[in-house]
């Protein structure tokens, strides 16, 4: 390793330590901001049977139960504190249950059927738009009409017809879950295909906007390359299409990589109306409830392995900016 | 390209023969056999984190929707009686009779043979316990100690439960005997010992009850009972029919209800908008409303906000709102056209009900009557927008709020704000989230405010009463208060509320509420809506039949009580 290479990694592991130190007290902070109080929708619901004379006793205990009593700048030491020793606490809402098995439980759904979506929609996209960048005619005009109109559909809107196209008009597929009521989760063939019969709807909805997008992204980009000397070229001098098509997707694919890392980081924070659609487990619905329940610790919970999720990402992605294109290495440490 | 359209093609076919396989998969799988297993839904929406009814989100059947044993009593634990709906009656369960021995005395004779699912008698001694723990601890059980005074064991199956003599209220302790399920002592002592946190923090994975069934496993998508063969009470009462009992817990309300339109969903407690036209799908009674009016939802006046505190004002909003249409539309027929009175004029509160009064002093839709107010009492003027302005300069003006994503609430404020404004009231709706609102109505920091009171038991309509206008013990506005959230407050209404609540006939206590209720009419410290079952109660004949409703009702209440589950068969 070059010592401008480790001057670059050094100052890009600083920016990322700045940014995650602020990212994490605005975790803290901004639940907060929110009007109303977790223990209001708590007291609401734990008093639906009857309220009496001991209903604001009631209410201490649980203000002091969640450590409300403090004041703020003691709770968020408490909570600095507490991240560093990897406790994210206990959800108020779905308490006593601990925020990281919460999290535990979801993330592995949610990995599962954003990973490969998102991986396989970034490949067969950006295949598609390159080739139909150079071949254009009327697959190019084929391909980027179609490409653009499912990109440019809301990706609920998708789940929304698969849904009553192949559950309840044609039910070939389960409309609801990540696997049958009744079954129980176990390392078995029949459990897999049983499950992998509930991950296809959910998973296409996703896979099908994913590939409309990057195709449209790739194909300008690829345009662009097209035009440039290199091709023309490369090309009078008679080299094959599948080599030039190799030139110039390598060369589009620099921004479609920053892309990549971004949905990549964000992922992990659930594709919440996919989920609510087809009633398939995950950290999105997880999300949504904590906030419609001012649950702080599973927000700051959700939010801060978003956060840490995209820095990582990121800062995986300078790494391999700077090692893919010198350039850039070259003009951020100064040099020219 | 003459390649795309074929390599498409291919895929398509290979994508439908996938799905079929996959299809044929499920029976394969490791499933609990349909034939014995009956699908549940509407009752838990979140991942299940404990199994203890004294937290404060037990998992359903435990406490479900919070509602303490109404939508699970004698699964797994069980309440010494339960309370029917439909008649007002009581129907044993732990409990063989209760007798009220002096007005303040209540006396419980325990059934015989009342046995843990461990093995362990269950005696006087656990239901003095279970009760006690609302006397020591903040728990969901504390507010009958308001009311209660002392409880006594003369043998093991004998409980007496003596008031207050101070605050005789008969119905509160009648609702908690209904409604509190009682815990074996020789596992919760240990846990009560370590005082109010740990009660609150026990999860309870493994409950020990006494009821029809145990928890064979749970996780974030299901929650699964099995049938408790060595059930105490088999002899008496009979097993439940199915021998798995699975809760599939949806992330939205669609979802449940497509699944019992499909058949995946044998039993359901949803909102299903225009249930009528499922096939198989059927409800308590065959034609509208189809549900048991159970609570009333509540649009709360905040009588202390400027124009609001003229009473008049109140008077001419209330004539300006189409309830009719309300009950049309947001309620999807499953409600009558709301009256103005705080009792519930159809089911078991119909004895109470005076319609004589409610002609004489309430209200109903008639928007020349609201004008009629407006122009010739308030002697108000129309501005050029159309809205009413007072003498003293008010503009008649006012937000209407009520949590997002209670649909049929938000829906009915939108008839509010339109009929309103036809009159000549400016009503705008706010739908914040949840938490937000409940803050704004506990604070008092609201216009007008869609809510829920007490709804039908025991105790009711003493409890609703309680709730709207009983200014006791009631914060000043930016404290939370738990009732009276609009700090109304009249001095007759104490001393009644008292009399109604010690009342020991019928006839006495509809004199108290009849009272009451012209009070509520003529002061107008809120607006009943429309109505609301206390739980929605679907089924679907295609797996399992005979569920009770009114024209086959089996003796039973549709209360999601074990009763139902003794009665269906197997198609």
């Amino acid at each position: 390793m070059s010592p401008t290479f480790r001057r670059y990694i050094l100052t890009k592991l600083a920016w990322y330590l700045v940014a995650l130190l602020a990212a994490v007290t605005l975790n803290f902070f901004l639940p907060r901001l929110v009007p109303g109080n977790p223990v209001d929708a708590l007291m609401a619901r734990f008093l639906q049977g009857g309220a009496g004379a001991s209903a604001s006793k009631t209410y201490q205990a649980f203000i002091t139960q969640f450590h409300l009593d403090r004041p703020l700048w003691g709770q968020f030491l408490a909570y600095l504190v507490n991240i560093f020793r990897g406790d994210l606490g206990q959800s108020f809402s779905l308490f006593p249950a601990r925020v990281t098995t919460l999290i535990g439980q979801a993330v592995p759904w949610t990995i599962a059927l954003q990973l490969p979506a998102i991986l396989l929609g970034w490949i067969l996209g950006n295949l598609l738009g390159a080739l139909a960048a150079y071949k254009r005619g009327a697959f190019d005009r084929n391909l980027f009409v179609t490409a653009l109109a499912l990109s440019s559909i809301p990706y609920y809107a998708l789940a929304i017809v698969l849904l009553y196209v192949l559950a309840v008009a044609i039910p070939v597929f389960p409309s609801a879950g990540g696997y049958s009521f009744g079954t129980f989760p176990q390392l078995s063939w029949s459990f897999f295909l049983d499950a992998l019969h509930h991950y296809l709807l959910p998973f296409l909805s996703l896979l099908v906007i994913a590939i409309g997008g990057q195709a449209v992204g790739m194909r300008s980009m690829a345009i662009y390359e097209l035009g440039s000397d290199y091709v023309n070229y490369a090309t009078s001098l008679g080299v094959s299409d599948r080599r030039v098509l190799g030139y110039v997707f390598r060369n589009a694919m620099l921004p479609q990589i920053t892309g990549l890392a971004l949905s990549l980081g964000t992922l992990v924070g659930g594709a919440l109306i996919t989920e609510i659609v087809f009633s398939y487990p995950g950290v999105g619905t997880l999300l949504f409830n904590a906030i419609n329940a001012n649950d702080y610790p599973l927000i700051q919970g959700v939010t801060l392995i978003i956060i840490v999720a995209v820095l990582l990402a990121n800062f995986l992605v300078d790494l391999a900016y700077g090692a893919i294109d010198p350039r850039i290495r070259a003009a951020r440490s100064g040099e020219r | 390209m003459i390649e795309r359209p074929r390599s498409l093609t291919r895929l398509l076919a290979a994508f439908a023969a996938l799905a079929l396989v996959l299809a044929g998969t499920t029976v394969f799988a490791q499933t609990l056999p349909r034939n014995e297993t009956l699908y549940i839904g509407g009752h838990q929406w979140g991942p299940p984190t404990n199994f203890n009814p004294l937290s404060s989100s037990p998992a359903w059947p435990v406490g479900g929707n919070g509602q303490m044993a109404i939508n699970g009593a004698g699964y797994i634990y069980e309440t010494l009686f339960l309370s029917n709906i439909i008649n007002g009656g009581t129907e044993p369960a732990l409990g063989h009779d209760m007798t009220w021995t002096t007005p303040t005395q209540l006396t419980v004779h325990l059934q015989p043979g009342t046995m843990w699912q461990d093995g362990q008698p269950l005696t006087s001694a656990d239901v003095k316990f279970t009760f006690e723990l609302g006397k020591d601890f903040s728990v969901s059980t504390s507010a009958v100690w308001d009311y209660l005074q002392s409880i006594d064991t003369p043998d093991a199956s004998t409980v007496v439960f003596n008031l207050d003599p101070a605050r005789p209220n008969p119905g509160v302790l009648e609702r908690y005997v209904d409604t509190v399920y009682i815990l074996p002592q020789h596992i919760w002592q240990a846990v009560a010992d370590q005082g109010q946190q740990a009660l609150l923090q026990y999860e309870n994975f493994q409950p020990v009850g006494s009821g029809s069934f145990t928890v064979q496993s749970y996780n974030a998508e299901q929650i699964v009972l099995q049938r408790n063969d060595n059930y105490w009470g088999k002899d008496l009462y009979g097993l439940p029919t199915p021998k798995y009992v699975v809760h599939p817990i949806f992330k939205s309300n669609d979802a449940g209800n497509l699944a019992l339109q499909q058949g995946q969903l044998d039993w359901s407690q949803q909102f299903v908008p225009n249930v009528w036209t499922m096939k198989n799908v059927g409800t308590w009674l065959s034609s509208e409303p189809y549900y048991i009016p159970g609570s009333i939802p509540m649009m709360l006046v905040n009588v202390q906000r400027k124009g609001l505190d003229n009473v008049l004002v109140r008077r001419a909003l209330a004539y300006s709102i189409n309830y009719p249409l309300i009950a049309q539309t947001a309620m999807s027929r499953y409600s009558e056209p709301a009256k103005s009175s705080l009792i519930i004029p159809t089911g078991v509160e119909s004895q109470y009900f005076d319609a004589a009064n409610v002609d004489e002093f309430g209200w109903s839709y008639d928007p020349a009557k609201a004008k009629d107010i407006l122009e010739n009492q308030l002697h108000a003027k129309k501005g050029s927008d159309g809205i009413y302005v007072l003498p003293d300069g008010t503009r008649l003006s006012f937000v209407a709020q009520t949590p997002y994503g209670w649909t049929d609430w938000m829906a009915a404020l939108q008839v509010v704000a339109q009929s309103a404004k036809a009159v000549g009231i400016d009503v705008t709706t706010n739908f914040p989230q949840a938490p937000v609102d409940i803050n704004d109505v506990q604070t008092g920091n609201f216009d007008l405010a869609l809510f829920y009171i007490s709804g039908v038991g025991p105790d009711a309509p003493w409890a609703r009463f309680r709730d709207m206008m009983d200014n006791r013990s009631v914060p000043a506005m930016g404290q939370n208060a738990f009732w009276d959230y609009n700090r109304y407050s009249n001095p007759a209404v104490p001393a009644l509320l008292d009399k109604a609540g010690a009342a020991t006939t019928i006839a006495e206590k509809k004199a108290a509420y009849g009272e009451l209720d012209k009070i509520f009419m003529q002061d107008v410290p809120g607006i009943p809506l429309m109505y609301r079952p206390l739980l929605f109660y679907e089924f679907n004949t295609s797996v399992w039949t005979n569920f009770p409703t009114a024209d086959n009702p089996q003796g039973t209440s549709p209360q999601w009580y074990i009763d139902v589950l003794r009665d269906v068969k197997l198609k």
